[in-house]
């Protein structure tokens, strides 16, 4: 059966635009504009989804982009929101949370079961046999969660943008208009955000039955179409609030991060639900989901209803559900003197039956128990909540409004660290404190009546101009006038339960009741028992009432209660928005092409992408860098080093500042060398090492490992605003190619290509000099990381392609082979040579790696020399030692991090180790206790496998 | 003197421009047809000008030593100005300089005398930049999307140098007229330049823009 209305005034949907769709495998039409919610109450489906816990059949609670009772998935999304998400042509939706169907889950036998599933049930019923705990654990995930993760949802890209305005206004119902209009005619440029596809608030659905509010929201939207000033993003929510004003505002197409001089926040309240048994029924809503349906989608809710309500809006639900064609049987107010509402005329005199000082006890099902029959309405003591079931009657209807009250939408306000105090002439916590820069207007500031939320908004907007050094008149407010907006405590008790508070985790009356008397009465604590306000809602229909109800138990005003804190986002937002555009930053040498032509295999080094090694048919990872190995160490071998750090230290005090910042000697360093240079911390701790050369009296070239590059160089400018030194530090790492030639051939390549003599006497190693290789201007380093003889040339990194071409084609004949990292750290291993970060930790300290020689303790000053004093007067714990594993070892292969015993005890831990081909043995680096560390002392390390293997200290260079 | 081609920081693969050169540096010249390219110009066009001639100077005595060769100096930290009818002088901060030669700007080389033993408290800085030039209409949507700060004519004093994150990265950044248009200049570290480009190509492309070749701006 249709519910669809005739055309409304307003209505969203565009009549001459069906859209076909499925749900559940039947066929249904809507129209563009309808929401998956609307259209499936519009063509006559009630049960819309199943509660999370005890799989109950619900409809529609709020229709306020929050009811997670309502999700559906299209086979490849998941928890698509109903009430929110557009329908569109050829959807075919399924209910999440079933087993065989919305109308015939079988899981609905939970329900029946609900007494023996209260709430805090798993965590004292499964902990214990500890055996059993993985079966129950297993069970409880398969049987949790809503909807099932698709993992081959498709990447779909959404933006990540930024956006600026001087004020920015959250929520366009009245007083956000209002606010806009005033604001954007004094000149400020003004973005104006609201989650719903039409702006205007409840000024698009709150009519009561009149055209008054249509005509005021016309004249607003008039006036907003002809600011240019003011920027409206509709169907856009702001998720949050960050320092300084930023706002992620959430799109279907992505985010859009808004920063605002100023922002107001005018979002509204969320109508809060009164409490009695059956409440979740579908067919059972809010009184406002009622006049959304109507005014926004033109959908009945029901055709026969009761209007339960504690407040005046009631009134309003009940003459907009007349003017819609439904009847109201009955009117039930809480209050007694309800019928003074200035409405109750009005409805008396369109028939009408009020029953004030009334509750409804129940509803009562359908016999299929998916709807409504009728409701048990009882006499009712609001100020005692007492209810007089003696004088019970029932009323038969189809549906039932639910009014009692709101809640601030006030999530942003908090997390922008508003104060807020509990008004009790409404009922409502309001803002009693605002930072600066933030403002609220409307009911979110406790604002009620039409005429007063919109001269709030002005009130808010003059404020904001004034906060921005504009003049503005002050703008007055009245206050509220009458009866409040929300009941104290719209809580009916029942025995028999099932009198909902929170619809998201299926929580009732007596699970507030059974937590306070388990110690649970903090509300943060109760949250966390319960599980009030975790579900996808976040508590916007159940947080309140579950204040009122810990208040009403510990005998406390709601204010001593407090609220529990709003977190980001404001409604569930997919992890694809979150993730936008993938920006992995990295870096690239000028050889990467090259590399990639060769076939190299890439590893990420801290920004940067370095070949590991260069792949070729046929040939295993091992056997590559072995070869590669054996190249450099029987012909040359060719790397590229750009990832260096590189570091120029210019001025008359560099070398005092390398005095300082390194543990080594660089005041009488010449001209032409380079020396080693060792960074600590304060504590002592081994940081970094690298190569310093001196190009000029007052130029030092200093070489950083190129994971802690960005770091050192952050510590070299921190260091010199400390020390005040003469000196300049020019970072030039992506500034300079690096390319080092290694091996016994690598002299023979290299001489024929520079006017300089590379022999040992007249270069020996530790030699730099500026010279040119094939005219381009290069800083040519000797060095012995990872062979005996090996040239280091930097040059500006646009000719570090070209240079490499040139040098492998100069090799060609000499066996020059491009080596890869992997291979890089096998040849310094074989050399001895230790490196930062691999065989040394957060705690390393340079007598535990033998690295004394670098220490020029004499000296006045460096960093962590004072911590080093102390460390040289206590005993060593560790000390890092070469090792051999015997001679054609062909055991359980010990790894790195693989630990050191001593019988049961462990006393270290291998730090590298490797097969040498050169070598022809296992050799390896590895931390041992001090009793373990002479040569020739043979320590045990334990495998993967829990085998033992015997290893040998042994002095390096390692021999064969 | 070298024989070497110096090699742009951006990685221009798959496109396979028409190459050329440009102070000793090959630069992509063309990546489509003249029509083509005006088109995509005129919504968002990124080109490579790393091959731009570039000077720059660090140090309490390096505004005196540029004044000294006759450069007129942006008076604050952070703007540019036109030091002559090709060269941009950017100031980077307090005491650092960055003058970049336009397409037929000749001052750099000059700059290069520069001997700094003899010029105490100044200090050349090496450049490795990968530079760009952004122009379109939809410039502002591309680094809306890479940027946080507010690039707009109204909140962008025409002669302000920003030195940001771009796409993550740190990156300079200022709005300069060019025959006419208004367009955006980036530079970043060379090294990522081919990482740069291709985020500016990717979203360019998707909103209707590409990559558009050196000849489609300077003749």
């Amino acid at each position: 059966m249709s519910m669809r209305l005739q055309k409304q005034n307003g209505e969203w949907i565009s009549r001459d635009k069906p859209v076909r769709f499925s749900f559940e495998g039947k066929e249904y039409t809507g129209f563009e504009g309808d929401t998956i919610t609307s259209a499936l109450l519009a063509a006559g489906v009630k049960v819309l989804g199943r509660s999370f816990k005890y799989h109950r059949p619900r409809g529609v609670l709020s229709f306020a982009n929050h009811d997670i009772n309502v999700m559906v998935t299209d086979g490849k999304d998941t928890n698509i929101r109903g009430d929110v998400v557009a329908l569109e042509n050829g959807m075919q939706l399924q209910a999440v949370n079933t087993d065989g169907g919305v109308i015939k889950d079988k899981n609905s036998y939970i329900d029946k079961i609900s007494p023996l599933l209260p709430v805090g049930f798993y965590y004292k019923a499964f902990h214990k046999p500890l055996f059993l705990f993985p079966f129950w654990e297993k069970l409880i995930r398969k049987s949790a969660g809503l909807g099932i993760v698709n993992f081959n949802f498709p990447r779909i890209n959404k933006r990540k943008l930024n956006a600026h305005c001087d004020l920015l206004i959250i929520g366009a119902g009245p007083s956000g208009l209002a606010a806009a209009l005033a604001a954007a005619s004094n000149g400020l440029e003004v973005t104006l955000v609201d989650e719903n596809q039409q702006i205007g608030g409840s000024l698009s659905y709150d009519h009561a039955g009149s055209d008054a509010n249509r005509k005021l929201l016309g004249e607003l939207l008039n006036k907003v179409n002809q600011t240019p000033n003011i920027t409206v993003r509709k169907g856009a929510y702001a998720a949050g609030y960050y320092a300084d004003h930023m706002v992620p505002v959430v799109e279907a197409g992505g985010i859009t991060r808004v920063r605002a001089k100023a922002v107001i926040v005018a979002t509204g309240v969320f109508e809060q639900p009164p409490v009695f048994r059956n409440n979740d029924l579908p067919g059972v809503m809010l009184g406002s989901a009622a006049q959304r349906l109507i005014s926004r989608f033109a959908v009945k809710p029901f055709n026969k209803g009761v209007v339960v309500t504690a407040n005046s809006q009631g009134y309003r639900v009940a003459l907009d559900l007349l003017t819609a064609g439904a009847k109201v049987a009955a009117l039930v107010d809480f209050r007694a003197d309800g019928p003074r509402d200035p409405l109750a005329a009005e409805l008396v005199r369109q028939g009408v039956k009020i029953h004030a000082g009334h509750c409804v006890y129940e509803v009562v099902p359908s016999a299929d128990k998916l709807g409504v029959k009728a409701v048990v309405i009882c006499p009712f003591d609001d100020s005692n909540n007492v209810v007089d079931t003696a004088r019970s009657i029932t009323v038969e209807c189809d549906g039932v409004t639910m009014s009692a009250g709101w809640a601030p939408a006030a999530a942003l306000l908090y997390q922008s660290g508003i104060g807020m105090d509990y008004d009790n002439t409404i009922q409502q916590f309001v803002p009693s404190r605002l930072p600066k820069g933030i403002f609220a207007a409307g009911r979110v500031n406790g604002v009620f009546s039409l005429e007063n939320r919109v001269a709030d908004g002005a009130r808010a907007a003059a404020e904001v101009l004034r906060f921005l050094g504009k003049s503005a008149p002050e703008v007055a407010v009245g206050k509220h006038q009458g009866v409040s907006p929300s009941h104290a405590y719209p809580i009916v008790p029942h025995p028999k339960g099932k009198n909902f508070v929170d619809f998201d985790e299926d929580i009732q009356v007596k699970d507030f009741i059974n937590a306070a008397q388990e110690g649970f009465d903090n509300i943060e604590l109760m949250k966390r028992f319960t599980t009030v306000g975790m579900g996808p809602s976040q508590g916007k229909h159940s947080n309140m009432n579950a204040i009122r109800i810990l208040a009403r138990i510990r005998a406390l005003p709601v204010e001593k209660i407090g609220t529990t804190t709003a977190r980001p986002f404001f409604h569930p937002t997919p992890f694809g928005h979150l993730g936008g555009r993938s920006f992995h930053s990295h870096r690239l040498t000028g050889i990467h092409a090259w590399h990639e032509a060769a076939n190299a295999s890439f590893v990420d080094v801290g920004a940067w992408s370095r070949p590991a090694y260069y792949q070729k048919d046929g040939l295993g990872k091992q056997q590559l860098v072995q070869q590669e190995v054996m190249a450099v160490r029987q012909a040359a071998g060719i790397i590229d080093g750009g990832t260096l750090g590189k570091v120029e230290v210019c001025g008359p005090d560099a070398a005092l500042f390398l005095e300082r910042f390194y543990t080594g000697r660089y005041a009488d360093q010449k001209v032409g060398e380079s020396r080693y240079v060792l960074l600590l911390d304060d504590s002592g701790v081994i940081v970094d090492d690298g190569i310093a050369s001196r190009l000029a009296d007052e130029l030092f070239y200093v070489t950083i490992s190129t994971s802690n590059a960005a770091a050192v160089y952050r510590e070299m400018q921190r260091w010199l605003q400390i020390w005040q030194l003469n000196v300049g530090l020019v970072n030039v790492t992506g500034v300079y190619g690096l390319i080092n030639v290694a091996g016994p051939k690598s002299r023979d390549i290299l001489q024929p290509l520079v006017a300089l003599d590379l022999s040992n006497e007249a270069f020996p190693m530790g030699s730099a000099r500026v010279t040119n290789i094939f005219g381009v201007p290069v800083r040519l380093v000797r060095v012995g990381f990872v062979a005996e003889l090996a040239y280091e040339i930097h040059m500006p990194s646009a000719y570090a392609l070209p240079m490499w071409k040139a040098l492998m084609e100069a090799g060609a004949n000499h066996g020059l082979r491009a080596f890869g990292t992997d291979a890089q750290r096998l040849l310094r291993l074989e050399l001895g040579h230790h490196m930062p970060g691999y065989d040394t930790d957060g705690l390393t300290n340079p007598f535990e790696v033998g690295a004394e020689s670098a220490l020029h303790m004499d000296k006045p000053f460096f960093i962590g020399q004072r911590s080093l004093q102390i460390i040289a007067k206590k005993v060593l714990t560790k000390q890092l030692v070469p090792f051999t594993l015997a001679a054609g070892f062909s055991g359980e292969m010990p790894m790195d991090c693989n630990l050191v015993m001593e019988n049961d005890k462990i006393t270290g831990r291998v730090t590298s180790i490797a097969y040498s081909p050169s070598l022809r043995r296992v050799i390896g680096l590895a931390y041992v206790a001090p009793t373990q560390q002479a040569l020739g002392t043979e320590f045990q390390i334990r495998t993967d496998n829990g085998s033992l293997v015997t290893a040998t200290v042994v002095a390096t260079p390692f021999n064969a | 003197m070298t024989l070497m081609i110096k090699t742009t920081p951006v990685s221009y693969a798959p496109l396979a421009p028409s190459m050329g050169e440009l102070n000793g540096m090959q630069v992509a010249l063309r990546f489509d047809s003249e029509s083509i390219e005006n088109a995509r110009k005129s919504v968002l066009g990124v080109t490579d000008v790393s091959c731009f001639q570039r000077f720059s100077i660090k140090g309490s005595q390096a505004a005196s030593w540029l004044s000294a060769q006759g450069l007129a100096l942006p008076p604050e930290n952070n703007s540019w100005t036109q030091a002559a009818p090709d060269t941009l002088v950017l100031r980077l901060g307090a005491s650092e300089y960055l003058v970049e030669d336009q397409y037929h700007g000749a001052l750099c080389q000059r700059l290069r005398t520069f001997d700094q033993a003899a010029t105490p408290g100044a200090y050349h800085v090496q450049r490795g930049d990968a530079a760009f030039v952004l122009s379109g209409s939809k410039v502002l949507d591309l680094l809306s999307e890479l940027c946080m700060l507010d690039l707009r004519d109204s909140a962008l004093p025409a002669h302000s140098v920003l030195m940001t994150q771009l796409a993550g990265i740190s990156a300079t950044l200022l709005r300069q007229q060019l025959n006419g248009e208004t367009v955006f200049r980036i530079w970043c570290d060379g090294s990522y330049g081919p990482y740069l480009w291709g985020m500016l190509l990717e979203i360019a492309q998707e909103l209707g823009g590409g990559a558009v070749g050196l000849s489609c701006h300077y003749q």
